[in-house]
């Protein structure tokens, strides 16, 4: 018996699975999601989402921005971002990271750049999860 | 009578430039197949977000946010202008263009004021040259659209008409309705409309809603706007490549045209010379008789 797992980005369809359990970043705190779960939905924060497969194998993947609807067997999750863990640029990210770090600190005097400052600070929260993720994944 | 080499080297040159347009239309329809792959890839979020904010919406619980509002005072309109980076493409983005002047024409009375919102070079060339001043942001389109892009755009436009800096938000495209047709496109942005909002009557939500409805409408409203602006690029990527390919085949076409006229000259002037190097030698031959 399981659920499942549907994570759809503006890209594309990027997970698409039965899967046993999902743990996700809810924006008040992770939740964990099994099968015949109550239907509900809630908004999301960039960060990890654990997956179990039917194998009991565990899966990582990076999510940023979205939110998760839960219905009887399927949980779809719409965020602007997935990322499995294989498919993280760890050299990339990390790059991504400190370019963002970089740019924000020469940035904080001048309260104009308001945009920028949250485009930056987003950047930086979504490189340090796959970061994370692709931590974990090779722990 | 033209001369056979310059003929000839017309022909040439013609040859090389139809070369060029064939080569161009093959590759604008090899980046159409590409653009329209993700339009359907973007389509199962933009349906599923917009299903979802409909619910949300018609449930009739709570749903206010400022992005609903409409603004009392019209002090200023945002147009966001979409085009391409490149031309040959046709009359794509001069009807673009067109449709922001007859746009800003039209609504001249309801409002003091236009601000520009530009994504592509074509576009910016021609604003900057003849409506500088009314220029809020510019950028390129870039070799590929992506969300994250999209998403900054749409960002600012929506801090922008919550700061009540600007009161409404209409984007200007082209549509991609097929490879022949693509029509400039007006469609009102902000404030921003679900479609079942106001009327029918309310239906009970089937979920709980963690933590809250106000919460979670903060998430789904900005990314329902953000998901329109994507769209519009998309479309707009894929027309930019279908007008390119129907521009670079007439092209083609033309410069068939061209090649078979010239070489029918290319032909009669060489029968001619040909005619008259014969009389030539004959007359030469007859009064040596």
């Amino acid at each position: 018996m399981s659920m499942d797992l549907i994570v759809v980005t503006p890209e594309g369809e990027s997970f698409s699975e039965p899967v046993e359990r999902v743990v996700l970043p809810g924006a008040e705190g992770d939740f964990g999601v099994l099968e015949s779960h109550e239907k509900f939905l809630a908004p999301l924060k960039p960060g990890p989402m654990e997956i179990t497969l039917p194998g009991g194998q565990i899966e990582w993947a990076a999510i940023a921005g979205g939110f998760a609807e839960v219905t009887g067997n399927q949980v779809v999750v719409l965020v602007d971002e997935c990322f499995k863990a294989h498919e993280i640029d760890i050299a990339h990210a990390q790059h991504t990271k400190a370019e963002a770090e970089s740019e924000l600190k020469a940035l904080l005097e001048d309260i104009n750049e308001e945009d920028r400052r949250a485009a930056l600070e987003d950047a930086v929260v979504r490189a340090g999860v796959q970061i994370e993720v692709h931590g974990r994944s090779h722990a | 009578m033209a001369n056979l080499k310059d003929i000839q080297r017309r022909i040439t040159s013609v040859q090389s430039t139809q070369k060029i347009t064939s080569a161009m239309k093959m590759v604008a329809a090899a980046k159409l197949r590409r653009a329209q792959d993700a339009i359907e890839a973007a389509r199962p979020y933009a349906e599923r977000m917009r299903a979802t904010l409909d619910e949300v919406a018609a449930s009739g619980l709570d749903g206010s946010h400022p992005l609903f509002e409409p603004h009392e005072e019209k002090k200023t309109l945002e147009v966001v202008v979409i085009t391409s980076d490149r031309g040959l493409a046709g009359a794509f983005n001069a009807n673009v263009i067109k449709a922001v002047e007859a746009l800003v024409t039209e609504r001249k009375n309801e409002f003091a004021a236009f601000s520009l919102t530009i994504v592509g070079k074509k576009a910016i060339d021609y604003f900057k040259r003849h409506r500088a001043s009314q220029i809020s942001e510019a950028r390129e389109v870039g070799p590929h659209v992506n969300y994250l892009e999209a998403q900054q755009v749409a960002r600012r436009l929506m801090a922008r008409f919550e700061h009540g800096e600007v009161d409404e938000v209409v984007l200007v495209y082209s549509e991609f309705v097929s490879t022949m047709t693509q029509t400039p496109k007006i469609s009102p942005l902000l404030p921003f409309a679900p479609e079942a909002a106001g009327e029918g009557e309310e239906e009970k939500l089937p979920y709980e809603i963690e933590p809250d409805a106000g919460k979670l409408l903060a998430v789904l409203v900005p990314k329902a706007v953000e998901i329109e602006v994507f769209r519009a690029l998309l479309e707009s990527q894929a027309g930019e490549h279908a007008a390119r390919m129907t521009a670079m085949e007439s092209a083609t076409k033309n410069t068939q045209e061209l090649i078979e006229a010239l070489t029918l000259e290319f032909n009669r002037a060489r029968q001619a010379a040909i005619t008259s190097e014969l009389v030539e030698i004959i007359t030469g031959a007859q009064a040596l008789d």
